[in-house]
């Protein structure tokens, strides 16, 4: 089941809170949360890039992870210049360097997920270990 | 999603409406890639209706080309959309793919031209 909370910290700061099951179904779910908290906090110019760079962080867990929890979390924050989106699972971990900055041919079969992210966002950070993963990507209000 | 499919001398215009991503690829597949006739590798894919393209989206399109040309077919895609041509741009695509504004265009480089008129071309002359 889909559990998730929205709000805003005294400094202004706005949090959204989403744990979602590992599936497919969850992606649009997934999705349209991150349209609607982008745009209702100023980063509508944005919310499209936030949330396909998202959907292709959460798609990959389900591709690849296998969480034993089942479980995806979700952390968004919007503040006056910048929304950050963190997606973090328990499941099977990868070798970051061995993706992150390797080339992928255009018309490669598969692997075009981190490109995308990387392409859609400002920053994008990737720990991952044997416990689990953490994306963490950035964005930049447009001026 | 729907996809629309036309024929104009021997071209298959494939029309997908909607999102092409995780969710609706495998129609989208199905129905290109059991487009029947001597000239089914002959193909342009209208995405001027696609909203949304995911990597999933990508990688279809990416299949049908890779099948397209391993039987010297021919293929085309028009797209209108800055959100996927910027898409496409971010992972090479728009280097690759043959890529058209619209499918007057699309049709007069695979010459087909019989009942398309390319209304930007005739704008200037007006």
């Amino acid at each position: 089941m889909t559990k998730s909370s929205s709000q805003t910290s005294p400094d202004g700061t706005h949090h959204l809170v989403v744990d979602l099951p590992c599936g497919k179904k969850s992606l649009i779910r997934a999705r349209s949360k991150l349209v609607k908290f982008a745009t209702d906090h100023g980063f509508a110019d944005e919310a499209e890039d936030i949330a396909l760079a998202a959907q292709e962080a959460l798609k990959n867990i389900i591709q690849h992870a296998c969480p034993a929890d089942n479980n995806m979390h979700l952390e968004c924050t919007a503040d006056h210049d910048t929304i950050s989106v963190e997606i973090s699972d328990i499941g099977t971990g990868f070798d970051v360097g061995e993706v992150i900055d390797t080339p992928v041919p255009a018309l490669a079969n598969h692997g075009r997920g981190i490109p995308l992210i990387k392409g859609l966002m400002d920053t994008v950070t990737i720990v991952s270990e044997q416990e689990g993963t953490v994306v963490r990507m950035e964005k930049k209000r447009r001026a | 999603m729907e996809i629309e499919v036309e024929e104009k001398e021997g071209y298959h215009i494939v029309s997908p409406v909607g999102e092409l991503d995780i969710y609706t690829v495998p129609l989208f597949r199905k129905v290109v890639l059991k487009l029947e006739g001597d000239r089914r590798h002959d193909l342009i894919l209208d995405l001027t209706r696609v909203t949304f393209i995911d990597s999933s989206g990508l990688g279809s399109l990416i299949e049908i080309f890779q099948k397209v040309q391993s039987v010297e077919g021919e293929i085309a895609y028009v797209v209108d959309n800055p959100r996927i041509l910027k898409i496409f741009k971010l992972v090479d695509l728009d280097k690759v793919f043959p890529v058209f504004p619209n499918l007057g265009r699309a049709l007069q480089d695979v010459g087909v031209t019989g009942g398309y008129v390319d209304e930007e071309f005739f704008s200037d002359l007006t």
